[in-house]
């Protein structure tokens, strides 16, 4: 559900959420990045964090220089004067996995659960290899970053998009990190050793956190994923998979990054011809 | 400077915590009793730092050690000051005053022996301890590697060096916290919250049951998440499209902002309260927040004790944080 008005609510003597929907889609993800924006061009006093996530803008506040009323009464009149964004920059990652990696499958194991690839592959009623294909096969927009640092939410932007998984029915105790997962129609990532629910597809060999700061790319700061970033996943195989480990030891791995112009007109006018699909029918 | 003869469970370096990183998922971290810590500050002449999460710097660094067992010998003159929970800390195997200065030299050994009430005490040294910042603070972060010694928690033959002290020893020994300000720690903690942000979804009387229970800590609690034992709450129900897109679970949700504070219930079971080290993200629904200034009573609980849920509004919350924080002031220490 999309919300007619932004609902605010406080979390706390500290923080508020700008709530715009319940739901997970995109055209939400696109309100909370502009308002986000729009915070962040008309800064206001007290207003120390943002943090958008999904479908709502976590805003972090010191309640002695504004007040919850004085904060809501500014967002709102910024958020009622930030028009829809149609174009932003994002960054659009490659990101190489070998799918179906060992590690994920004794994870699964060790926790009582089937390879979770084959799990997918079962319940989409498709091959192992489709699992892969599908998910390498679009483009996908970051929308959320959180939970541990650099773990992100990405939904799909192909939106004919056919693959989803449930969460696990009991959390895993602990997950390797950088681990690629899915649940629902969203990908997440763990990258650092942590409990989790989600299914495991695959590992790569790249860092998106690092805390020692190694490589060039994390020069302004230990995470890389943000909102509004687009990920590409690329399969590779077992030996691409240590070249590319032993390069990122070295600090020496050359991230593929490749900073655009993205319009959301693009998506919207697939997103219409999908729903058309649907309505006409096979 | 000191020598960690044994780390015990869980001592680490902690200052008021590393605010302004929530966006890329890295939580604050800092103290789990931020009037303890400051406090601590305050009797050696350190820095107790601006107010958590929106304060603009941390403070001087002490060691957080949860319940027990660290081991410390000390290998240059200085001035400490143990604060927060009674963890029975000695001075060379006498009783070492808490909530006090006191002036230490080579040789000597302190030693925090077994819990006696709270969770969580802080030494604090003149001068601060001197490990590297990391994104501002040297605040010990375990999951995410940062802060501290390594990221890591002390253990067996760390070396501890401190920043030149602010004050002269003799300036500094036998102060002590105004003894009206002095906690008490019992087994029975009340905790105010904030309702929400989806107290709405759950049934009402669940919202009674939350608000009128003693609730019971869980030993599977840290500084990420403090689990609580109670009666099973129950959510109304949900649209069919929530079950597709948040999750099966009733209490599942599209993921959005878990603030420091904040109270999951997963299925109904177990309210979690979210700490310093706690995820900014989530996908369970949140039945309350703790506010700010009573952080650190949750920070302070050891397993079985008792939390009454007290219901307050933003208003009284922040009035909450600012009598807090009037006490970390260099006026509540009185001279030796």
């Amino acid at each position: 559900m999309f919300y007619e008005e932004a609902v605010y609510r406080p979390l706390g003597d500290l923080y508020l959420t700008v709530e715009f929907g319940d739901e997970l889609d995109l055209l939400l993800n696109f309100r909370v990045i502009a308002l986000d924006a729009a915070l962040k061009q008309n800064a206001i006093a007290g207003i120390t964090e943002t943090i958008p996530t999904n479908r709502s803008l976590g805003v972090v506040y010191d309640p002695f220089a504004i007040s919850y009323d004085s904060a809501v009464a500014s967002i709102r009149e910024i958020e009622r004067q930030t028009s829809a964004i149609s174009e932003l920059t994002s960054r659009l990652f490659t990101i190489p996995i070998w799918y179906n990696d060992p590690w994920s499958r004794e994870c699964a194991e060790a926790h009582g659960f089937k390879n979770n690839v084959e799990y997918m592959a079962e319940i989409n009623d498709c091959s192992v290899e489709t699992v892969i294909q599908r998910h390498a096969g679009t483009q996908w927009w970051v929308s959320a970053v959180g939970f541990q640092p650099a773990t992100y939410q990405a939904l799909p932007l192909d939106p004919s998009f056919k693959l989803s998984a449930p969460k696990y029915p009991r959390p895993r105790k602990t997950t390797p990190d950088r681990i690629v997962c899915q649940a629902g129609k969203i990908t997440s990532f763990y990258p650092v050793v942590s409990p989790g629910g989600y299914q495991l597809l695959g590992r790569t060999p790249i860092d998106l956190y690092d805390p020692q700061q190694r490589n060039p790319v994390f020069k302004d700061g230990p995470v890389l994923p943000c909102v509004g970033d687009r990920h590409l996943y690329q399969p590779i195989d077992e030996s691409t998979y240590w070249r590319i480990r032993a390069e990122c030891d070295a600090g020496t791995y050359r991230y593929e990054i490749l900073e655009e112009t993205y319009r959301l007109q693009g998506y919207l006018d697939r997103l219409a011809a999908v729903r058309r699909d649907v309505q006409a029918g096979p | 400077m000191f020598r960690v003869i044994e780390g015990g469970p869980q001592s680490m370096i902690q200052d008021v915590g590393r605010p302004g990183y929530l966006a890329t998922g890295v939580p604050p971290s800092g103290a789990a009793d931020r009037f303890a810590l400051g406090i601590g500050n305050l009797l050696v002449g350190n820095d107790p730092g601006e107010r958590y999460l929106v304060g603009r710097h941390p403070g001087d660094a002490g060691i957080e050690v949860l319940l027990l067992g660290l081991k410390l010998e000390v290998l240059k003159e200085t001035v400490v000051a143990v604060t927060g929970a009674d963890l029975t800390p000695t001075l060379n195997g006498a009783p070492l005053a808490m909530w006090r200065a006191t002036r230490v030299g080579p040789g000597d050994i302190i030693l925090f022996q077994r819990p006696r009430a709270g969770a969580r005490a802080y030494l604090t040294v003149a001068g601060g301890v001197d490990v590297p910042p990391f994104a501002g603070s040297r605040a010990t972060n375990l999951r995410a590697v940062i802060g501290g010694v390594g990221g890591r928690a002390l253990r067996k033959g760390d070396l501890l060096g401190t920043f030149p002290p602010r004050r002269h020893f003799q300036t500094l020994e036998g102060r002590r916290l105004k003894p009206e300000l002095v906690p008490t720690y019992g087994q029975r903690w009340a905790v105010r919250v904030v309702l929400g942000p989806q107290d709405d979804l759950f049934q009402a009387d669940s919202i009674a049951t939350f608000l009128n229970y003693d609730w019971s800590l869980s030993n599977t609690s840290d500084r990420m998440g403090c689990r609580f034992i109670g009666p099973k709450l129950v959510f109304k129900p949900r649209p069919d499209y929530l079950v597709d897109q948040a999750g099966s679970d009733p209490s599942n949700i599209v993921d959005d902002t878990i603030p420091v504070g904040g109270i999951q219930v997963p299925s109904g079971l177990e309210p979690i309260v979210l700490h310093v080290d706690g995820p900014s993200l989530g996908g369970y629904a949140k039945i309350a927040t703790v506010i700010s200034a009573d952080l650190r009573h949750v920070g302070q609980m050891r397993p079985g004790e008792i939390a009454n849920f007290v219901h307050v509004s933003v208003d009284d919350a922040v009035a909450a944080l600012r009598s807090l924080e009037s006490t970390i002031v260099e006026s509540s220490i009185v001279a030796g």
